[in-house]
């Protein structure tokens, strides 16, 4: 009898909670989509989603989940790109050797920005965040010029990858495939990195820092590690880029990419897992069909994205998490 | 290059008309921030607007001086506009709505004054009587650069009387240290808070109006603006005036020489002076304890 309590005691014990289900289903389904999306909306555009949900994600690292307002991420993108590039360009290494420089680059701007202002909250790290960003963009733009050949941007020759299969990264499909695997692989590690202790103490601290200092966290380490994480994920979509784009462009360093990354965030939801990845396919795909009507696309993206935070502060995905959340309520026990 | 103290003290002269954009631009942020608690992203878009509402004043009366005003009266109004039918909504909540919100702003702006004005910029003439320059000895000094910084000191002179004399400006400082402790005074609070917006707003104006004639009017003047806004307080630190009015001083004069003696890194001297106080004083020069 009383094994039989204790059996079904275990078998009410949930380890999970339904968010975290759900949000799992979610991340196989937007993943399964990506398999086909190619043949759903242009070959460009999706490789373009895939790379951006992917800077998403780990821009919303730190937004959504530890609760820093990073307004630099297209310092971690752009450098990372720049890195990428460099080593193909000057070192003539293959696309693996520069995504891992590119991972380095965005952790370096990563360990800069949290050197200056990990122990800054709120505002002041949005503006130092932001400040450190520009300041990049104005390196690669002129005295960098040498190296990174400022505005004409650094191109590339046509890259392919021999191991573990042969892919030609010059023919859209199969640089869409091989975009797609390494993106699939980062999301699946980020997953695991926010379910992990270190994960829900990043949620702590978002929720309450006193309270997790209290508990004995070293809160600045956290968050530093937050940051690097963050920028290794940014930095490897930076690469990404630069081998989608055949280039690495200053445009990248500069401070709108680092507003467009904050939109599609807020868009698909900040305190969610899946959505970022979900805002940037909204987002994206709307700027691609909105721009082939009219040359307003700011004004429409401004207007959209001011009734979105008065309407649906918890963007696409989050509202449709609470709406989940509302009718369990009365049911939960 | 020969470095004559009559170049230096031209340098300095440039700094400081320079810094007084910053002091005017920074100082309505700070104002906003240690009020309201937003972080106003969208403050290079009304300093970009007072430059529009100038040119346009200007071109509708000819006076200079009643363009000014107009201006800075106008995009006042649309700041308490903004405010009170949006902005309002979102106190209270987490900190990042109100300054998503500004940034909403701050993207949509711009395309709006495109859609009337054009990419082209717009030329705003400098006043008949500041044009050209007076001499002492071998010295230059531009009448404009001079009037700037008299503007500057006059504001900030006006801006402490006003906080410091008057019973509104007193309204204002204790808001800003405790809200709800004035609310239950019987003060209407949100009343105060959209006159500090308008303050602010104003004050970024008025710096977008008086740099018109300097720089090229263009819808997208502001962006740049906002970010070395943010980089006075963060330099002078957050919230404070003599914070904004300092790193406003210094940020001109470093852009000033660096631009004279290394062109290339005149914009990447900013953020590193930004990053050297970051190192130094955490806080910025005049920060607060425990406000960050």
């Amino acid at each position: 009898m009383n094994a039989k309590k204790q059996i079904n005691e275990a078998a009410a014990y949930k380890p999970y909670s339904w968010q975290t289900v759900l949000e799992f289903r979610a991340m196989w389904v937007v993943l399964a989509l990506g398999i086909v999306l190619p043949f759903l909306v242009s070959k460009p555009l999706a490789t373009e989603i895939m790379i951006y949900a992917l800077f998403a994600l780990a821009f919303n690292l730190l937004l959504g989940h530890t609760g820093m307002i990073s307004f630099g991420h297209a310092g971690y993108l752009g450098v990372g790109s720049y890195a990428g590039a460099m080593v193909v360009f000057y070192g003539g290494v293959g696309v693996w050797v520069s995504l891992l420089a590119a991972m380095a680059g965005g952790a370096l701007v990563a360990v800069i920005v949290a050197l200056l202002a990990v122990k800054r909250k709120g505002a002041y790290f949005a503006m130092i965040s932001l400040a450190i960003a520009q300041m990049l963009y104005f390196l690669a733009l002129s005295p960098f010029k040498r190296w990174t050949e400022g505005e004409d941007s650094l191109k590339l020759p046509p890259l392919s990858v021999d191991f573990p299969i042969h892919l030609n990264l010059s023919d859209q499909m199969q640089l869409y495939y091989f975009v797609f695997v390494i993106v699939a692989l980062a999301v699946l590690a980020q997953w695991r990195l926010l379910n992990s202790p270190f994960g829900h103490a990043l949620k702590g601290i978002r929720e309450n820092e006193d309270r997790i200092r209290a508990c004995g966290f070293n809160i600045t380490r956290i968050k530093f590690l937050s940051i690097i994480y963050s920028g290794l994920f940014s930095g490897l979509a930076g690469g990404l880029l630069a081998i989608y784009l055949g280039a690495a462009s200053v445009t990248t360093l500069f401070w709108m990419t680092s507003g467009v990354v904050v939109m599609q965030t807020v868009l698909g939801g900040t305190h969610t897992f899946m959505g970022p990845f979900i805002g940037t396919m909204v987002f994206l795909y709307l700027r691609n069909n909105i721009s082939n009507y009219t040359d307003r696309w700011e004004m429409w993206v401004g207007a959209m994205f001011m009734a979105l935070i008065l309407l649906f502060p918890e963007g696409l995905w989050g509202t449709v998490m609470q709406k989940i959340g509302e009718r369990r309520r009365p049911s939960a026990s | 290059m020969e470095l004559s103290w009559e170049i230096i003290l031209m340098q300095v002269i440039m700094g400081l008309a320079l810094g007084a954009i910053y002091v005017l631009l920074a100082s309505g942020l700070s104002i906003i921030f240690g009020l309201l608690d937003v972080l106003n992203f969208a403050h290079g878009t009304f300093y970009m607007l007072g430059a529009y509402a100038t040119f346009v004043a200007i071109s509708l009366c000819g006076n200079f001086w009643v363009g000014i005003i107009a201006a800075v009266i106008i995009v006042s109004l649309i700041g308490a506009l903004f405010e009170m039918t949006l902005l309002k909504r979102l106190y209270g909540t987490d900190q990042i709505y109100p300054l998503l919100m500004c940034f909403g702003l701050s993207i949509f702006l711009p395309d709006i004054i495109k859609m009337i004005f054009g990419l082209v910029g717009k030329v705003v003439d400098y006043p008949s009587l500041l044009q050209g320059a007076t001499f002492v000895d071998n010295l230059i000094l531009p009448k404009y650069r001079i009037f700037l910084v008299v503007l500057m000191a006059v504001v900030l002179l006006a801006l402490y009387l006003f906080m410091k004399k008057t019973s509104i400006g007193m309204i204002i400082r204790a808001a800003t240290r405790d809200r709800l402790m004035v609310n239950c005074l019987g003060i209407n609070v949100s009343r105060v808070w959209t006159v500090g917006f308008m303050l602010g707003v104003g004050l970024a104006a008025l710096a977008g109006a008086v740099a018109a004639p300097m720089v090229q009017t263009i819808p997208n003047m502001g962006d740049e603006m906002t970010i070395e806004a943010f980089v006075v307080v963060v330099i002078g630190g957050l919230g404070s005036l003599g914070g904004a009015a300092l790193g406003g001083l210094i940020l001109g004069q470093v852009v000033s020489f660096v631009s004279l003696l290394a062109p290339d890194w005149s914009n990447v001297s900013i953020f590193l002076t930004m990053a050297l106080i970051l190192v130094l004083r955490p806080r910025g020069l005049f920060g607060e304890e425990g406000r960050d």
